[in-house]
């Protein structure tokens, strides 16, 4: 019967805006009237009038989801966000594969009693082939599960007159973000330039660039992650 | 009856107001502080209370908190702030005034 309720408010809330608020709201509400249910169960209602007797209390929602409407709208329930997470872990797994293969096949020149081929000339093609899955899934993951739902990206275009203060990313961290971004791609330029002329071997150096990217990707995961545990601790 | 009701629903805020005055607390438990003081003859819907808190909230009389039950259900809890406190008296004032009206108008 608990479990009962918890879907009549799953119900109830499909039409509500994803935002944090709401899921607060709704996890409140939850619990606001399995409490409820408990005490009369306890009182010695039947499951049955207990059940209805929460249900028809819980009134009309539409006002207060107007409420917790906000601009940063939580694009994706919290299943979706991880499965998002993980297809680009995986992805940025491969590309470092993809690095370390064109590391490999241009450092060996024969693989004894295999083809005899000029595996540095050929190195670059298990580096495409292992690339193509990576780009293909963070293509999807991106696709699939937007960062950004319409109703930000509009409140982001100032489209929004209803935004306030939005409550994503403090003044403090934007401007670190942007500082450690252009830090890495500074160092990563640095690096190429420097690498590539003293080895002369360009067709490894570029790989330079794919590592900052994914060094850009783990420093942002790690800004997020931090930024939500302490939202959740504020 | 249904006078009653209106009232009460009209009267949301200041009835939440009121009960936090002197702790907090979390939203099924107001319900059901309402229930007992009116010998569970009234309760409010719960889309009406959290609306309330919601509007509360963004006036800036009530803060909120979850609580750290260690075990079972988390529950979100509601304090009074300064403002709330000035607020209540604004309401109850109000609330005695419109009283005597009535009371004059109907007699």
């Amino acid at each position: 019967m608990k479990e009962k309720i918890t879907q009549h408010f799953n119900k109830v809330f499909a039409g509500a805006p994803r935002t944090r608020k709401a899921l607060d709201l709704k996890q409140e509400m939850v619990q606001s009237a399995l409490d409820k249910y408990d005490d009369m169960v306890a009182d010695g209602y039947s499951q049955e009038d207990a059940y209805q007797n929460v249900i028809e209390s819980i009134g009309d929602v539409t006002e207060l989801f107007n409420m917790v409407e906000e601009e940063r709208v939580f694009l994706l329930p919290e299943k979706d966000r991880q499965r998002r997470a993980l297809l680009i872990s995986f992805a940025v797994g491969l590309y470092l594969l993809a690095a370390a293969a064109l590391f490999f096949f241009s450092s060996i020149n024969e693989i004894p009693g295999f083809l005899h081929i000029d595996y540095n000339a050929f190195a670059i093609v298990p580096t495409i082939l292992l690339c193509i899955p990576p780009t293909m899934m963070i293509v999807y993951a991106l696709n699939r599960y937007p960062k950004y739902t319409r109703l930000e990206k509009a409140a982001k275009a100032g489209l929004l007159v209803q935004c306030k203060n939005p409550e994503g990313y403090s003044g403090r961290e934007k401007l670190f973000i942007k500082y450690v971004q252009s830090i890495i791609w500074t160092i990563a330029v640095l690096l190429f330039i420097i690498t590539t002329f003293t080895t002369g071997r360009i067709e490894i150096t570029w790989v330079i660039f794919l590592i900052a990217a994914c060094v850009q990707k783990i420093v942002g995961l790690g800004i997020e992650l931090k930024a939500e545990e302490g939202n959740k601790e504020g | 009856m249904s006078i009653t009701s209106d009232i009460l629903r009209g009267h949301t805020e200041a009835i939440i107001l009121s009960n936090l005055l002197e702790q907090d607390s979390y939203g099924y438990q107001i319900n059901k502080d309402i229930m007992r003081r009116t010998n569970n003859t009234y309760e409010l819907k719960e889309a009406t209370l959290y609306s309330a808190f919601r509007r509360l909230e963004q006036a800036g009389c009530i803060k909120t908190y979850w609580g750290d039950e260690t075990v079972g259900a988390r529950r979100r809890y509601y304090s009074i702030t300064e403002e709330g406190r000035k607020a209540y008296q604004g309401y109850k004032q109000e609330w005695q005034e419109a009283k005597e009206i009535i009371d004059q108008l109907l007699k």
